[in-house]
């Protein structure tokens, strides 16, 4: 008999550790390389703007008048184009998921000037 | 079994014909797709047998048209018939479900024949961009033929590579304008007034020798 | 024969994940004819690729459809491939093969639990869940997400898996496989389901061929056609391909089809990952799509035949980007195998043909 077999499958299950997680009390580590949100190291950023070119949802700004670097994580659609596209790699998809909010906003950054920046000027 | 695709052109009044004779010979209806071009569509219609996918185009056909359906002999070619009459405004003659422009629910009407005044302004920076290259190829073609000519003249062909070293001030302007057509326009005026700037300080120079 | 009537069926209907609206032509209890609508969620995908260059738009094709992501990515980026004439590398298609037979595994296992509970049969539901989820498990840990996997780019993958991850997917699989194959038999042998199933909504061979049609639902008809037979790609390599062929024509069928499937898709992917050589996973892609360049190409997607066209304009940006989904193909032969059936078992045949609306609108 079929359902007999499916019964034992759902009766060992009894046994078994739980196939879910306790969600607000336990949570699942991320992965290595999961597409969770873009962070910006702005400390080796050159605002070259080549991330706000390959984005396809357009949801990077740069401006490099008021050195400022802006992203809308509502937007994004976490496909690593950009971080791909970086030159100085001062871009990283982070593991984690960004938790929700009640408004929508944007994560915007200023960018140091750099050294190297003076003494080419 | 390998798979093949081909392209081949046909006339819009042998559509029908030729579905019906392919249907005889046992190919199967793929799909049917529409091209939105400037001032006229192009349709193409997909049948495969064996592995072997042919598309068969009909070019250039007008707005207005008539096309007869094809979903007397493939029933299933309905659905991209409506749907191509609800997207791109070309009419269809005797679809077997005819929905009559009610198939898809849009806002607009034909809506992939809509052209946004960004696109038409892009195609127009492309064509900008094109001729500017035509252009200068012409010219450097006629420099080449000349220097050919003028090869057995020494003195001259001194003079012409002198010319050669400095670019005419419209040949440079071309290809700035070609350079230009993808800037915005605030940048692009910048451009524009360096050039000048540096034309006229060129000139003064010159006047100064 | 009574006074017909029409009942309008869907678009929202609980056995519906999709938006499909049916006019069925009653009388008494016998459906004698009915005529498909979709049309409520058109997006104007098509359109987009106007606005996206050829590289960016791979994210807006795999959005076309949530359980085919993979494959309408995967085929967007071979016709682009084939109109610049790129060639990719083999660890890249192997790659690319693996990771669209592991969505095949998911489409079908989320198909089956799904056409479990409309049965009623909610404990099958549950287990048929379970398993997807560790196929989920392997997109996520192997992409970085779970059902938009965006891996694919022009010219190759972006991610490798290492052998030590691809000995931990054969792994799971042997997993799933037995727990799959104790839940197949058990749905294969059900008296309630074959009452339900056995004879309904056939579709003889001929009506098949005569109508295109495609997929498992062609092939519950015997119409021995599936695209992964022409070899492209890493299918070439598979030392045998034979696609899963049933007589009968009716729901039963096309639920016997559709299971052993899976099994097919875990073979493959074992049979790769076993083959895989090493090498590089990405070829550069430069330039763009010369003027008028036109391809065409198909694509083996979980529910049949997908075709795409792509035609080039000199820039960056394509001129047209066109696909036709399996579903499309399959909404004629969805009418026929309605006509004639009794009211209560409409929504058993559209289960089993599984359309898939948002895919076929775009």
């Amino acid at each position: 008999m079929g359902s007999f077999k499916l019964g034992g499958m759902t009766f060992g299950s009894l046994f078994k550790k739980p196939e879910t997680l306790l969600y607000p009390f336990e949570k699942k580590e991320p992965y290595a390389g999961q597409k969770g949100h873009i962070t910006n190291d702005v400390s080796s950023c050159i605002l070259c703007g080549m991330c706000q070119k390959a984005c396809p949802c357009n949801c990077i700004k740069v401006d490099k008048a008021s050195r400022k670097w802006e992203i809308n994580p509502f937007m994004c659609v976490q496909c690593s184009s950009c971080v791909r596209a970086c030159p100085t790699k001062c871009l990283s998809m982070d593991g984690a998921y960004t938790p929700v909010s009640s408004a929508i906003y944007c994560n915007d950054m200023d960018v140091p000037e750099k050294d190297s920046d003076n003494n080419t000027e | 079994m390998d798979f093949k695709s081909e392209f081949t052109n046909i006339d819009v009044i042998a559509i029908h014909d030729d579905a019906k004779r392919r249907h005889e010979q046992g190919w199967r209806y793929v799909q049917i797709l529409a091209v939105n071009k400037d001032d006229a569509i192009d349709l193409i219609y997909s049948y495969m047998l064996d592995g072997e996918l042919d598309n068969v185009i009909i070019s250039d056909v007008a707005r207005d048209a008539v096309i007869p359906s094809i979903s007397d002999i493939f029933l299933e070619a309905f659905v991209c018939e409506n749907e191509i009459h609800d997207l791109f405004g070309v009419a269809f003659e005797g679809i077997a479900i005819d929905f009559l422009g009610n198939f898809y629910k849009v806002a607009e009407r034909y809506p992939m024949t809509v052209i946004t005044p960004e696109q038409l302004a892009a195609k127009e920076k492309a064509r900008k961009i094109a001729a500017a290259k035509a252009a200068k190829e012409a010219k450097a073609k006629g420099a080449s033929d000349k220097s050919q000519n003028d090869a057995n003249d020494g003195a001259k062909a001194e003079t012409r590579s002198s010319e050669k070293q400095g670019k005419t001030i419209e040949e440079e302007e071309a290809e700035l304008e070609a350079k230009l057509a993808n800037m915005d326009p605030e940048k692009a005026a910048k451009v524009r007034a360096a050039f000048l700037a540096k034309k006229k300080k060129a000139a003064e120079a010159k006047e100064g020798e | 024969m009574g006074k017909s009537t029409i009942i309008p069926f869907g678009p929202q209907h609980p056995v519906l994940p999709e938006p499909l609206h049916l006019d069925l032509v009653v009388e008494d209890e016998t459906v004698i004819d009915c005529i498909p609508q979709i049309g409520f969620v058109h997006r104007g995908l098509e359109k987009l690729v106007e606005t996206r260059d050829y590289n960016q738009f791979i994210y807006v094709a795999e959005r076309i459809c949530g359980i085919c992501a993979m494959g309408h990515s995967l085929g967007y980026a071979e016709t682009v491939e084939s109109l610049m004439g790129v060639e990719v590398p083999k660890r890249g298609e192997y790659l690319r093969v693996i990771w669209h037979e592991l969505s095949r595994i998911h489409s079908h296992l989320l198909w089956l639990g799904l056409a479990a509970d409309a049965f009623g049969f909610e404990s099958m539901f549950m287990h048929c869940w379970r398993l997807r989820e560790r196929i989920l498990d392997i997109f996520e840990k192997t992409t970085g997400g779970r059902v938009i996997l965006s891996v694919v780019a022009v010219g190759g993958v972006v991610r490798d898996i290492d052998s030590a991850v691809l000995l931990e997917i054969e792994n799971v699989l042997d997993g799933i496989k037995g727990d799959y194959e104790k839940i197949v038999k058990t749905l294969l042998s059900d008296t309630s389901i074959k009452n339900r199933t056995v004879g309904v909504g056939h579709i003889s061979n001929e009506d098949a061929i005569s109508l295109s049609m495609v997929g498992p639902f062609a092939r519950a008809s015997n119409v021995n056609y599936d695209v992964r037979m022409f070899g492209k790609g890493a299918y070439g390599d598979l030392s045998d391909f034979e696609p899963i062929l049933d007589a009968q024509g009716d729901c039963y069928a096309r639920i016997k089809v559709r299971c052993l499937e899976v099994i097919q898709s875990i073979d493959i992917i074992k049979e790769l990952i076993s083959k895989i050589p090493q090498g590089d996973i990405i070829t550069k892609v430069k330039g763009s799509p010369a003027d008028g360049a036109q391809a065409a190409n198909v694509l083996e997607q979980p529910r049949g035949e997908c075709y795409y066209y792509a035609r080039g304009n000199g820039s960056k940006y394509l001129e047209r980007m066109r696909m036709r989904t399996p579903t499309s193909q399959n909404l004629a032969g969805m009418t026929v195998a309605l006509k004639g059936c009794d009211l209560a078992d409409v929504n058993m045949i559209i289960l089993t043909i599984d359309p898939c609306i948002s895919c076929t609108e775009r």
